[in-house]
């Protein structure tokens, strides 16, 4: 079985268009993120996010009404399977999902600053537990999960991510480059792995996911997987070049990206699958990885085609012009 | 039978029945390989079974706290404490030496943390104050003279560095017998982060959370001192003292025997004993109240030192303190050595933690909570349900589709796949790595991934079938025409996990190491375990097709 036979698509010919939607989407996305902000889980923007099991099925409401006697404004939902009889209560930090609205830096200098002072920490996790055995005492809690970040804690992990992120990407370009005898590969698998990690964040800004230590694991993870889908189609430059050295380059990045495109497709496929399996059955918890693992791998691939072997082409155009003298550039 | 249950009885015996099927069914120049990975294979399988709790035996897996239940705590040391403490010391001591010495002075300060200043020092004198200051302020004290009688110390960098590292391992050291007295199987208790002032507590398991919280943070800072006054206000307290606290004394609070109100206990500010001297404590009955409280014994210099400072107060009040809070003010009636009480308003459960944390010894500085994660054992059980099931359908999505596209070939890829992951779950049962439910989600990911490598190697085959090669020689040009590729990938994906790492402990770190281990299974299942069953199925003969 074969999905497609011989393919022989001019992929860079239409570079321009793709360069475009691409750049389309990373303003959609700068614009979306510096208007609406993204929203941060817990451990990014400090405060208290509870996860309470009942005895038996929870009324929200009533759960709503009793936690806001002691954190009002607080979120309640209900959280995973719903036979599981699970609430997560969120305290602090932004308005949650149930408000839509991401509002990321509300919780600076407000009145929902987390608590820093010792052993004030879980004061309002200990205050909704002993409320909610008061006024939900029908229904007993059986369990209860606490996470609680202090807001210092949230913001250095924040650059933190950032950091790792950009020095990560850094460490591949250097590596490719030594692979490959040339910044520009580098730069190329680079640039086309940066567009998919902010592409990435825009598609989880509109779907409204938040930015938690799984979604950061699952972009930093793309990072590595998206450059590597890049070599499999350079390693193939690499080798066409030296078969047919006479060969314009554009042509041989164009027939490289034809030969691996069937690998291309199949292994983005069945990676693809598997994070399916983790968004679909992964539990609330690894909603957002599985989410973001799969946005990504659909980009990747688009980026791996349509972006990464342009810029090397352009690059070496740009190069060659301008190392020639008398040209119209110089 | 018993003897199999030896890990490494049973591998031998497993390898050696291998060796004799290697034997009977696959030709000569293949055996070696067949024993060396099968014996690999074998030997991963063996380290992780049992993988969880069967008919009750321990798991191998070792499970982390989201998926298990249990706390993480992350503390920050406030070092200010100890530098305070380090600064109080000095201060009293030049005190001390210079009414001793008859020096007559305005004032000994402390300023800040890690500073203090002598200030109004008669001129006569000044050099005797210096040879106090450079006497005890020899190491890690900085002593300046601005003139005028007045001195200025402070606490050297290199001696404040000291401090605070002195401090944290001596916090770990004390959190450490805590919770061993807590009966916590596999704690851990590390410094974190980069800034070196924070601890990383993780007791999976713990279900009463705020009992383990409590006895984690309390400070526990026992001293027992001469009680000089009592009032129910700070202000009646001063009154004789025009509402400054003298130098050799120290206001403390406590409380009443009226509930909520509380009463003030003018002190000593040098303690008789303190918690260094306890020997042991424990629960003990009030027999007058029937109501619980702790009894403590001393070390020998503690009752020394006790002996004394009672047979000299007959008659005067000594206030029991408890981090900063006066828990009761008993009157001393004789001398007494060795042995103590505390008696407080405690409840059962109450006085059992304080006994425990008496015995495991003070924290040298309050410790700050900065973090918390309690997970409940139940949602853990969930976690695994949900990874568990995450996985099957994962495999099962692949298996079927590798079959389909690729017939038999995929029948390979799929064994190579059930390699990789008993490699995988070997090597961290071997290593003692931690599973998290974000790992589960890293096995996952290897799963996906490592069909990569068995495509990039299928595809080429096909290519190279369609180029017109035989299928002995597609074979062989495919598994070495990608080498390098999958080498490369390998690599950059291998750069992109050791970042993970960098999140440092917690749920992502279990993701880095089962995508790091994975990627390294993932060369050997896929490539080596892949072209050795290639070789084995094609045989010697030329076989003219492959159902690839």
């Amino acid at each position: 079985m074969e999905i497609i036979k011989n393919p022989n698509y001019d992929f860079l010919g239409k570079g321009r268009f793709f360069i475009a939607l691409s750049l389309a989407l990373i303003l959609g996305t700068l614009a979306l993120v510096s208007t609406r902000g993204l929203r941060y889980g817990v451990e990014f923007s400090g405060g208290t996010q509870l996860i309470v099991r009942f005895q038996n099925p929870p009324e929200v409401d009533q759960v709503r009404d009793a936690v806001s006697k002691v954190s009002p404004g607080a979120v309640i939902q209900t959280y995973g399977d719903p036979a599981q009889n699970k609430v997560l209560v969120r305290i602090g930090g932004h308005e949650g999902p149930a408000e839509g609205q991401g509002a990321l830096d509300k919780q600076v200098g407000g009145q929902e600053a987390p608590p820093e002072a010792p052993g004030a920490l879980d004061k309002q996790a200990v205050q909704v537990r002993e409320e909610l055995g008061k006024s939900y005492a029908k229904n007993p809690v059986t369990e209860f999960s606490s996470e609680i970040v202090g807001a210092v804690v949230g913001q250095e992990l924040r650059s933190k991510a950032i950091q790792l992120t950009i020095l990560g990407l850094l460490f591949q370009l250097v590596y490719i480059a030594i692979r490959f005898k040339g910044g520009v590969w580098g730069a190329a698998a680079v640039i086309a792995c940066l567009h998919d990690v902010v592409i990435c964040l825009g598609f989880l800004a509109v779907f409204g996911y938040e930015i938690t230590l799984n979604v950061i694991a699952a972009l930093l993870t793309l990072v590595g997987y998206s450059v590597n889908d890049t070599i499999v189609i350079f390693d193939r430059v690499r080798e066409n070049l030296k078969l047919h050295r006479k060969d314009p380059l554009t042509k041989v990045l164009n027939d490289s990206i034809n030969q691996t495109l069937t690998r291309t497709l199949i292994s983005n496929g069945t990676t693809f699958l598997a994070v399916l399996g983790l968004y679909l059955f992964g539990g609330e918890v690894l909603r957002g990885f599985g989410f973001t693992m799969a946005i990504g791998i659909l980009i990747g691939t688009y980026s791996t085609v349509f972006i990464a072997a342009p810029i090397v082409v352009w690059w070496t155009e740009w190069q060659a012009k301008r190392s020639k003298p008398g040209a119209k550039a110089a | 039978m018993s003897s199999l249950e030896n890990p490494f009885v049973l591998w031998l015996v497993l390898t050696a029945v291998l060796a004799g099927l290697a034997y009977a069914f696959i030709r000569k120049e293949l055996r070696t390989k067949a024993v060396l990975y099968g014996g690999f294979l074998l030997a991963c399988a063996v380290l992780v079974w049992p993988p969880y709790e069967m008919n009750g035996k321990p798991g191998k897996l070792r499970l982390g706290l989201d998926l298990r239940g249990g706390m993480h705590l992350v503390l920050q040391v406030v070092i200010d404490d100890a530098l305070n403490a380090t600064t109080d010391d000095a201060v009293q001591y030049t005190r001390d030496q210079t009414t001793r010495k008859g020096i007559t002075l305005s004032a000994v300060t402390r300023t800040s943390p890690t500073t203090f200043t002598v200030e109004g020092v008669e001129p006569a004198r000044v050099k005797d104050v210096r040879d106090v200051l450079r006497d005890y302020l020899r190491d890690g004290w900085e002593l300046r003279e601005p003139g005028e009688g007045r001195f200025l110390a402070q606490i050297t960098e290199p001696n404040q560095r000291q401090i605070k590292e002195r401090t944290v391992s001596e916090a770990i050291k004390t959190l450490e017998r805590r919770v061993n007295q807590l009966g916590v199987a596999e704690p851990v208790i590390a410094p974190h982060g980069s800034r070196g002032d924070q601890i990383l507590v993780q007791l999976p398991g713990v279900t009463d959370v705020e009992a383990a919280k409590r006895v984690v943070q309390r400070t526990a800072q026992l001293a027992l001192k001469l009680v000089e006054d009592q009032a129910p206000t700070q202000e009646a307290l001063l009154q004789a003292f025009q509402g400054k606290v003298p130098d050799h004394l120290e206001v403390a609070k406590g409380q009443g025997d009226t509930p909520g109100q509380p009463v003030f206990y003018l002190v000593r500010r040098e303690a008789i004993i303190t918690g260094r001297d306890l020997k042991s404590a424990r629960v003990g009955i009030d027999p007058q109240t029937n109501a619980p409280d702790v009894n403590f014994t001393l070390n020998p210099a503690g009752a020394d030192k006790f002996k004394r400072a009672t047979g000299a107060n007959i008659g005067r009040r000594l206030a029991i303190i408890l981090d900063g809070e006066v828990f009761s003010a008993p009157t001393v009636h004789g001398q007494i050595s060795n042995e103590g009480v505390i008696q407080g308003r405690f409840s059962t459960q109450e006085a059992e933690e304080l006994a425990k944390v008496l015995r495991a010894g003070a924290l040298p500085a309050t410790l700050r909570p900065l973090q918390e994660l309690t997970v409940g054992a139940s949602l853990g059980r969930d976690s695994i349900r949900s990874g568990l099931m995450a996985s099957a359908a994962g495999m099962a999505f692949i298996t079927i589709f590798m079959l389909v596209y690729y017939r038999f070939s995929g029948l390979n890829a799929v064994v190579a796949l059930l390699a990789n992951l008993i490699i995988l779950l070997g090597a961290m049962a071997y290593f003692g790595a931690t599973l998290t439910l974000p790992g589960i989600a890293g096995v996952i990911l290897t799963i996906g991934v490592g069909v990569d490598t068995n495509v990039l190697v299928f595809e080429r085959i096909r290519e190279e079938l369609r180029n017109g090669k035989t299928v002995n020689a597609a074979v062989k040009n495919g598994f070495e025409r990608v080498w390098i590729t999958i080498l490369d990938t390998h690599a950059t994906a291998l750069i992109a996990a050791a970042f993970l790492f960098q999140f440092g402990t917690g749920p992502i770190k279990g993701f880095a190491v089962t995508l790091v281990i994975g990627l390294i299974a993932n060369v050997f299942a896929s490539y080596f375990v892949s072209k050795f069953l290639f070789e084995w199925v094609l045989g010697k003969s030329q076989a003219a097709t492959l159902s690839i």
